[in-house]
């Protein structure tokens, strides 16, 4: 007879010396309030239970001080959680017994996730979700999030009661100025991507241009590419469309497709500027 | 242990070949502006550079050019600048970054691997396209990190790595190394006094044999088939195998990382670790 | 702000000189210079210069060449197998 407790415990503790920086577990069916159908766990996995979520590998310090452009967008570390996630399935199944899911970190079909880990990661109380969009830790800030679905009855946690944002200098800043970090540098009335305000101390999302966005996360990427294609094909003549062809925008998408693992994410901007992004540690 | 010794200790347990030290400074007279490593990580100090060997003895002995086209290498120098990364920010509370070297503007990357590995005392040019030679292990492949650790450099080789001896006296009998022998297409140099004194590389060239399939290729490819009028050509170059490959190469990127090893598999340095049983 | 897209003329005209000036044909004693250092020289934008170097490296040669490449590659790893390893039945004809 299995003891759960433990089973959760032992589970935990695989994944933080796998790698993970957090790790929490989610119940299956907290999912079906919030996700559409075919995105809940148990459309994945008949039978899910719970889902364990871990999260990891963000950005480091340095990362955000950085100044070139390049650097969180060519040697991105995101990938570096899925190992962990793989782990956690693979331990499941052999130690417990039970069935175990990774979710495939990709898409379904468009852009659409087969199950949101931003779901899952505040619902297995790992974050909450920021003014900016992504879901915050309250120590660690910003970070990169994979998830496990099981029909093993682990325990579960609950969710986050103290968000990371807005932060006290998010508050402060909208006292004063009736905007926020994010909000300031990335606004959708300027061609941005953010609408919101803080309300009652909570972040309230008023607006999100996905779309606009995507040519920012992904600035070079599947749909970059399709363009730059879309572009050449309707050139008539030869040599502009050389230019489209051997332009530095293809070649450098054709890079970010190859070398996919280190260029899945190209814009931090938001994240950048957050106080509750980067994590409580001071360096030097 | 001193504090360099165990951030170059880290890297080699975590599959480091090689692991040398420049100093921040250092790049400035080589570098032009905006390529520095203060340029990327503002207040940064030392650059951290890892070897990671290249492909296996075996590889090196195939007769099927393509098994090395696939299995150049396999990047575990940049596992070993994680670690230390890791390393530097958690235990020793300074900021720390993998330098950015994929290229991003045509081949242009950020920061120079090559010049990194020079500057931590790790080798030097060679005539074979100007590829850095280690003295003891020949090809290696570098990566880096950037801190405002402040660690202690690496000293610059003593003598450098190209020409080995073997290729001295080749040049003095012949005129010319087993490089620049086999690749007369890319490579160029003349030698005196057992030291390089002129050498071209003609990268454009290289790259249609180092990345025959890869990003380059795939653009070539699709211009051809933009401009071609004929259905039944375009169809041709589409299911062409040179197409495939292109394709597949930017699906599965170690595909094309490295391709084409010529004038490394005819360099005496670092050969006696190919020779096995 | 539309997407940037190079006139084939101004390519044309300054292809050669960007090439000469960078990193793509290499001489040990100095190096390529950036392109903000070409822009400079020949009073281009840094942008311009950038978007005419990506073109011209990939333009350098022609389809033609990858071809060769992959008979010169099949030749000399062929060629040297059949040396080293002493297995003349190897050598390429």
């Amino acid at each position: 007879m299995t003891d759960f407790a433990v089973a959760t415990k032992q589970i935990k503790t695989l994944a933080l010396k796998a790698g993970a920086t957090v790790v929490g577990v989610a119940d299956a069916a907290a999912f079906d309030v919030h996700a559409p159908v075919k995105h809940r766990p148990a459309d994945l996995l008949p039978g899910a239970r719970t889902v364990v979520v871990v999260g990891g590998a963000q950005p480091r310090a340095g990362d955000w001080v950085a100044t070139s452009p390049w650097l969180l967008s060519t040697m991105g570390t995101t990938e570096r959680i899925q190992g962990v996630g793989r782990r956690v399935a693979q331990a499941i199944e052999s130690e417990l017994g039970y069935y175990a899911l990774f979710v495939p970190p990709g898409t379904a079909s468009g852009d659409t996730p087969f199950l949101s880990l931003m779901l899952a990661a505040e619902l297995a109380g790992l974050g909450t979700r920021s003014l900016a969009g992504p879901v915050l830790n309250r120590d660690h800030g910003f970070m990169y999030w994979s998830a496990v679905i099981t029909t093993a009855p682990l325990e579960v946690d609950p969710p986050d009661a103290a968000p990371a944002c807005p932060a006290p200098p998010c508050r402060e800043m909208w006292e004063r100025e009736g905007t926020t970090p994010c909000l300031r540098v990335c606004p959708i009335d300027a061609g941005g991507c953010l609408g919101g305000r803080l309300e009652h101390d909570r972040p309230v999302r008023t607006a999100y241009d996905a779309g606009r966005c995507n040519t920012r996360v992904h600035t070079h990427w599947v749909g970059g590419f399709q363009k730059v294609l879309e572009e050449t094909l309707n050139e008539p003549d030869r040599e502009r469309r050389k230019m489209l062809v051997y332009g530095d925008f293809m070649t450098r998408t054709l890079w970010a497709i190859t070398y996919s693992s280190t260029n899945i994410a190209q814009c931090f901007e938001c994240m950048r500027v957050c106080p509750a992004a980067h994590g409580l540690k001071e360096m030097r | 242990m001193t504090v360099t010794e165990t951030v170059k200790a880290v890297g080699l347990r975590a599959g480091a070949r090689v692991v040398g030290v420049a100093s921040a400074e250092a790049f400035r007279a080589g570098v032009p502006e905006g390529y520095r490593p203060e340029d990327i990580l503002p207040g940064a100090r030392s650059v951290v550079v890892a070897g990671g060997d290249g492909p296996t003895a075996g590889a090196w002995r195939s007769a099927d050019h393509r098994v090395m086209e696939i299995t150049g290498y396999d990047l575990r120098e940049n596992v070993a600048i994680h670690a230390m990364c890791d390393h530097i920010e958690r235990e020793l509370g300074h900021y720390a970054v993998q330098a950015p070297s994929l290229p991003v503007h045509g081949h242009e990357p950020p920061m120079s691997m090559m010049h990194a590995a020079e500057l931590a005392g790790l080798g030097s040019r060679s005539f074979a396209a100007h590829i850095i030679l280690n003295p003891e292990y020949g090809l290696l492949y570098y990566a880096a990190l950037i801190t405002t650790l402040p660690l202690e450099p690496s000293p610059p080789l003593a003598e450098p790595a190209c020409p080995h001896p073997g290729c001295v006296a080749m040049y003095k009998r012949i005129g010319t190394t087993p490089c620049l022998r086999v690749c007369p297409a890319c490579l160029s140099g003349t030698m005196q006094n057992a030291r390089i004194e002129t050498s071209t590389y003609d990268r454009e060239k290289c790259h249609s044999r180092a990345q025959t399939y890869g990003i380059g290729s795939f653009q070539k490819a699709l211009l051809a088939l933009v401009d071609e009028q004929d259905k039944a050509r375009r169809h041709d170059i589409i299911y062409s195998d040179f197409f495939t490959k292109s394709v597949e190469s930017l699906g599965f990127f170690r595909d094309s990382i490295a391709q084409c090893f010529e004038c490394m598999r005819v360099c005496p340095v670092g050969r006696k670790y190919r020779k096995l049983q | 702000m539309t997407f940037f897209r190079l006139d084939p003329e101004l390519y044309a005209r300054h292809k050669d000189e960007v090439l000469r000036l960078c990193n793509s044909f290499q001489t040990i004693e100095r190096r390529g210079l950036s392109d903000k250092e070409i822009a400079a020289r020949l009073g281009l934008d840094e942008r311009t210069v950038t978007e005419i170097r990506v073109i011209a490296e990939r333009d350098s040669y022609p389809l033609d060449e990858w071809e060769r490449a992959i008979a010169f590659k099949r030749k000399a790893c062929a060629d040297w197998a059949a040396l080293a390893l002493k297995r003349p039945e190897l050598k390429e004809p």
